[in-house]
């Protein structure tokens, strides 16, 4: 069992964890609270632990990055899996499914057109409020790559979104 | 537009494609997460974990337990034998390692047949 602080700890982060969650998933929500939850159970049987490293939300923002990763893995073997050939194909991208109606759709879509390092660093420093280094420790990769994506991300999203987007 | 309006722009965009979101309860995920913790995943957890060890000590043991090799055991390669050497198994190979007698009085060096009429 977690300790009580631990599990207060990542309440207090639920909304956050589970918005990068669903940045990790492509607006996914059914997919974003499955990862939540394997993220709670690894926390839970001790698989993932805090080694006080960095900030905890750092930690778990990596937690959830990773595992989000895995599950878009194993669905992509799933999808490819022999008993599956023939059958119902691959599942349909959220993002393919949604109207681009409202502004947050189009948005959505926009950021959906992104490499995912550049949506994820964007999304951390932007919506999350890290630094960039701090993304880069929740991405596993170096302060030079993350802010070249940065970089690279806010120029490309800025040439995405219309006027009407960005106001 | 300075890089600060196109940053501003961007928190907004963002703060907007996270909007409509309906983060679920933090008691349902939690709760979840521990009924995803059946107690048997441990017990299982535990039994593979013996069977593996207990296979690492079969192995071990019959490491040790072996008998030593023979003692006149050599290298392969000291007692290496041509795969076309049985050509060489004759059946008068003991004839041909022994020198066969010879009769003396039959030896053209010592006793020389007698020279025939119109030779040299």
């Amino acid at each position: 069992m977690a300790p009580p602080d631990l599990e207060q700890q990542i309440a207090a982060l639920h909304p956050a964890s589970f918005a990068w969650a669903l940045a990790c998933t492509r607006w996914n929500a059914a997919e974003a609270e499955e990862v939540l939850q394997s993220v709670y159970l690894s926390i839970l049987e001790g698989r993932s632990r805090f080694d006080g490293r960095s900030t905890f939300k750092t930690w778990l923002f990596s937690v959830v990055r990773n595992m989000a990763a895995r599950a878009r893995r194993r669905r992509w073997l799933m999808a490819r899996a022999p008993w599956r050939l023939g059958g119902a194909g691959p599942d349909p991208d959220p993002l393919d499914s949604l109207a681009s109606r409202q502004t947050g759709e189009r948005i959505r879509g926009a950021l959906g057109q992104l490499p995912a390092r550049q949506r994820e660093v964007l999304d951390l420093v932007f919506f999350h409020e890290m630094t960039v280094e701090e993304a880069a420790a929740v991405m596993g990769v170096g302060l030079g790559t993350a802010r070249t994506h940065y970089h690279r991300g806010k120029l490309r999203l800025t040439e995405l979104l219309g006027p009407e987007d960005l106001r | 537009m300075t890089p600060g309006d196109d940053e501003a722009r961007i928190r907004a965009a963002l703060a907007e494609a996270h909007r409509d979101e309906r983060t679920p309860s933090f008691d349902s995920v939690w709760s979840a997460a521990e009924r995803g913790r059946p107690g048997h995943r441990s017990t299982r957890r535990w039994i593979a974990l013996s069977a593996g060890l207990a296979a690492a000590a079969a192995v071990g043991l019959w490491l040790v337990a072996r008998p030593p090799p023979a003692s006149g055991w050599h290298p392969t390669g000291t007692r290496w034998v041509g795969p076309t050497d049985f050509l060489l198994q004759t059946p008068d190979l003991v004839t041909l390692r022994t020198l066969p007698p010879l009769d003396p009085a039959a030896d053209p060096l010592v006793n020389p047949p007698p020279a025939r009429r119109g030779l040299p």
